[in-house]
Parts: structure tokens; sequence; C-alpha cells
């Protein structure tokens, strides 16, 4: 099988030859630049790579062709750029700020950005904010420019999987512009203001994913967004309230996609279990990370109730086996993974999230090495 | 005046009804220890089992913790009139290094809601800030909270600066947040650890001797 046809196989539920296995195919499943610099000089790929941000703000990469091939690894992604109009801009403290007008502040060397204050923050829940902002173009064309030179670049240096990483979701958007907390409380307190934005927002999200997949959808394979949706320790909303405001929209969301016949990826970080039903419903056909370490989410109980109708993607835990364990931890972790998730195909290994500045080396070698070992010929 | 109205509109995070409802119970000359101890921390309390439960959820906490807060404020003014004494005294922060702070503040919030003062020192809080917060409030537990795999090892500095400080014995250290486990607490020498901010209550309590 070539590395596309792994993937798609398995995106269907059947068998392919082995797990396919993910680096840098998406915006959640790469890697954090300082590990990335480490690993590059361990394998002599040397000099100094020229760096590609798959996303500042994460202070990830997109990998280097001659890492991905020597991992053999199946995914490949293609990324939206800037705006013309508001790029995303350094202010003098290093912080960040988005054509959303949200500020990203910078954890410190070699961590990520996360947002620290927006439009929306410390607002009364007012439709007229919704009203009154100023939306962006979702067809400013700087968001586009590079698409196709991108898939085309990977088509013709691999057989990979191309994976379009779309704009955030809903739920993400709304936290990003208004905080976490205050987001969550107008779920309760101010639903139809929630509900005035998510519409704004999914209209401007559907016209710009229309725009990339008229632009690449000859050339990729999958496409994925990201709406987190759960806690170290559940569900971040009860399952009923994600299914009366947020599905919804993320069915419309999944319509657009299957427009264009491309599976769907949906990234929700955490104990998201008692959503799955309700993402199989609204049309996604996988899901990462598979957050392992949160509460609910044992790989073996999900492929049991949910395998025949979703994909897993991910599952290599990232908060305690691949920064603190040993080799020996993360090939048991890889082999126990497949072992729950491979059987008749439906998974596609990866680190949960992005691998962390702190990983060591040996761990990340360790887990593709093992990946190939237990994931069949 | 029954209490119990006011407990329902902490639990249903009803803010007018707390505000209404506060008013109501102050004019009717119920003393401010009672209508705490008797409506907002027995509603707090009851939000904080069903959250246990899974029967509610993070939004529904931070609406009813938002209508609690909003009454306490209320009563703040009165209850340091009557001299009245909390259950205890925290100081609670997000670790160097990190700016996460919703696991933080609700366990802030819940505590407050069980009768505790609470001194909220932020986020990306220094060991020695956490110190200086033990110094300046007389706290007699300390929380400490991550989101990520990279501070968490900070954790252990608050702990190292709290005995630098001669304060250790003093105090009794939680720890929470998304990468901790009770094993990792115990490692680095804490007292106590909670999964969600309703058992963060419990443990503050348990560790107090407070029934």
């Amino acid at each position: 099988m070539t590395h596309r046809q792994r993937v798609l196989t398995t995106l269907k539920r059947q068998p392919p030859d082995r797990v396919p296995v993910d680096l840098g195919g998406t915006l959640a499943s790469t890697i954090n630049i300082h590990a990335y610099r480490r690993l590059m000089a361990h394998l002599g790929f040397g000099g100094e790579p020229p760096i590609a941000y798959l996303s500042r703000r994460s202070n990830s990469v997109l990998p280097d062709e001659r890492l991905l091939a020597h991992l053999d690894v199946d995914c490949r992604a293609v990324i939206l750029d800037n705006p013309d109009v508001n790029p995303e801009r350094a202010l003098p403290d290093g912080s960040l700020v988005d054509e959303w007008g949200i500020t990203w502040r910078h954890l410190g060397e070699g961590q990520h950005f996360i947002n620290a204050d927006g439009p929306f923050y410390d607002r009364e829940p007012d439709l007229a904010l919704v009203e009154k902002f100023a939306w962006p173009d979702p067809l400013d064309p700087g968001r586009i420019r590079t698409l196709r030179g991108q898939a085309e670049t990977h088509r013709a240096r691999t057989d990979a999987a191309i994976i379009l990483v779309l704009g955030v979701g809903v739920v993400h958007q709304i936290q990003f512009m208004r905080g976490y907390a205050a987001a969550l409380e107008d779920l309760i307190a101010a639903p139809d203001f929630l509900q005035a934005f998510m519409e704004r927002y999914v209209d401007f999200w559907i016209r710009l994913t229309e725009r990339a997949l008229q632009e690449v959808g000859d050339l990729v394979d999958v496409a994925m967004f990201g709406d987190d949706l759960g806690t170290q320790q559940g569900p971040v909303m009860s399952p009923a309230l994600y299914r009366r405001l947020i599905k919804p929209v993320h069915v419309r969301m999944a319509q657009t996609v299957k427009r264009f016949r491309k599976p769907l990826l949906l990234h929700s970080c955490g104990s998201v279990a008692a959503f799955i039903p309700d993402l199989i419903e609204a049309g996604f056909d996988a899901l990462h990370p598979v957050q392992v370490s949160a509460k609910d989410m044992d790989s073996a109980s999900l492929k049991r109730q949910f395998g025949r109708d979703i994909t897993f993607w991910g599952g290599i835990d990232t908060q305690h086996v691949l920064p603190r364990g040993t080799r020996q931890d993360v090939r048991e972790e890889v082999r126990r993974r497949i072992g729950d998730l491979g059987p008749g195909g439906g998974y596609v290994l990866g680190a949960v999230h992005n691998i962390q500045a702190e990983v060591p080396v040996e761990n990340i070698l360790a887990m593709f090495e093992a990946a190939r070992e237990f994931g069949g010929s | 005046m029954d209490l119990n109205a006011l407990k329902d509109a902490v639990i249903n995070g009803d803010l007018k009804g707390c505000t209404i409802l506060t008013e109501v119970a102050i004019q009717a000359g119920h003393p401010p220890e009672k209508i705490m101890n008797e409506a907002l921390v027995p509603g707090m309390d009851v939000v904080g089992e069903k959250f246990r439960c899974n029967e509610v959820y993070v939004p529904e906490v931070l609406v009813a913790a938002r209508a609690m807060k909003k009454s306490l404020a209320m009563l703040k003014p009165l209850l340091i009139q009557t001299g009245a004494k909390p259950v205890g005294v925290a100081v609670a922060g997000t670790v160097k290094g990190d700016l996460h702070d919703i696991g933080k503040n609700l366990v802030c919030m819940m505590w407050e809601g069980a009768g505790f003062e609470v001194v909220d020192l932020g986020v990306d809080v220094s060991p020695d800030k956490f110190v200086q917060g033990v110094k300046d409030t007389g706290a007699q537990i300390v929380g400490i909270s991550t989101l990520l795999t990279t501070t968490m090892l900070n954790m252990r500095g608050v702990i190292q600066a709290l005995e630098r400080a001669q304060l250790r014995e003093k105090v009794k250290v939680l720890v929470g947040g998304a990468p901790v486990t009770q094993t990792f607490a115990t490692e680095i020498g804490a007292d106590g650890y909670g999964e969600s901010a309703a058992v963060a209550v419990e443990k503050a309590k348990e560790l107090l001797g407070i029934a």
C-alpha cells in the first residue's frame, strides 16, 4: 500500500497493511521546535533546518521532509496562510495579535502561546457585539495563496496522505475571543449571544473552507479542524448542551467538507467519550487525539464502543509516558494502543497532541520504531 | 424568610435571584453568617456534589459560583462588621511559567463557597510570591495549579521555597491540574491532590480537620 492508501483504508475502518503513523499531519499532531531541533541534530540531518512553523502560536513546526521520510510518516499537512489584511503580528513584549484582535501571550522560551485578551473579553454578551464586530474577509487571497503549492510539493515528493488543516472550530474561536470562563458561562447565561456569534463565525468558516477546497480539493485526502470539548476529568459541557447548541453547527461544518467528498477529522482534547455518538452522527470520520490519560478515555473501551463508526487518531500518551517514561515504557504504550485500536483498521498512530519540548529524542524515536515493529509488516 | 430560596438561586446560578434574595435576607434581619452558612455554603455544596457526579459541568458551576460571589460581595462588609471568622484562609495560584487559570479559578470559587477566605495570587506565580502570600495572609492552605507537563515540576519549587521560609509546617499544600496525579503530588511532598475543584474543597477541609 502507498502511504495514502494506508491512511484512507484505515479511515474506512478496513485493515491497512500496517498501522499508519502521523507526525506533522495536523495542527495538533506535530512537534515543538526545540524537540524538533534536537531530533534533527540527533539523526544527523546536519545544520540548522529551515524552520517552517505549522503554528507559531504553538511553537510547532512543519517537519522537514527528510525527517518524515526517515520515520516513514504517512501524513503531510497543508495549512492556510496569514490573510493579507491584518496578518498575525508580534507586539514588543513578544505577544502575538491575530486578525480577530486576539492577543496570544508567550509562556516563555520554547513554550507555546495562550490567549490572554480578545475583542469580547470583559464585555456584556450583547448581540450588538456580534453585529458591530469587524468580521474578517474569509476570501482574503492571502489565506490560500500558497495552498496549492504546498499540496503539489507533497504530491511530487511523496505518496503520503495530504491533510488540509482548516480554521479552528466554533467552540475554540469564541473561547479565544471572549476568554474560556466567560464563553463557558455564556452557554448557560447567554445562549442567544453565543448562537449569534456561532452563526456568523460558521459562515466565515464555511466560505473559507469552500474556497480552500476549491483550490486544493483535487490534491488533498483529508480535512481537519479542532474544537476542544473535554477536560481531564470529563466533558467540558453536558452532552445535552452540546447537542442543542454546538452540534447543529458542527453538522453544517461537516456537511461543507462532505460536499467535497473528503473524510473529516476532528481534533478534540480531553475526556470526550460522552460526545462520540453525537460526533459520529454529526459526520466526523475520525477523532484526534484520543487523550488516553483523561477520564473515560481507555482505548480498548473506546474501540469496543465506537470502533465500527469512527477512526481513532493519536493515542500515545503525552502527559506521562512520552515526557517521563523510559524507552521501554514508550514501546509498551505503543504496543498497547496498537493492540487496542489497531485491529480491523480505524487507527492512525501518533502522540496525543504535539510532541512537547521536554520529550527526550530517544522516546520520540522509540515511538516510531515500536509503531513499525508492532503495527504490522 | 426562608433561606432555601437563596440556596436554590445559588444552585441554579440565578444571578438576579441571588442579588434580590440576599438583599431580602439582610433586610429580614438574618445575620450575615447565617445567610452564608445556611444558603451560600450549602448551595455551593450541592453544586460541588452535582459536579462530581457529572450532573452538572463546568459552565453550570461557573454560573453558580458567579451568583454565589455576588451574594458574598453583598455580605462581605457585614461579615467584617460582625467579626465573623472564615473556616480557613487559603492562597492559590497557577505555577510559574503557566498562564492557565480556569482550574485554579474554579478551586478558588469552590473554596470561597465553602466559607474559606481565598486570596488568589493569579497566574505565573513565582515561589517567592507564594511565600509572600502565605506571610501576608496567614494562610493555612496553599493551592498550586498547572495545566502543563512542562511547568508541573515548578510545583516542587514552591514547596521548597515554603521550607526555606520555614513556613512548610504551618501550611497544607494542595496541588492540582490536568497532568498532576496523586503519585506526583506525593513525590513532590504535597499534602494533598484534588482531581477536580469539588475534591479540592473536601481535601482542604479534611486537611484542616473541618467536618
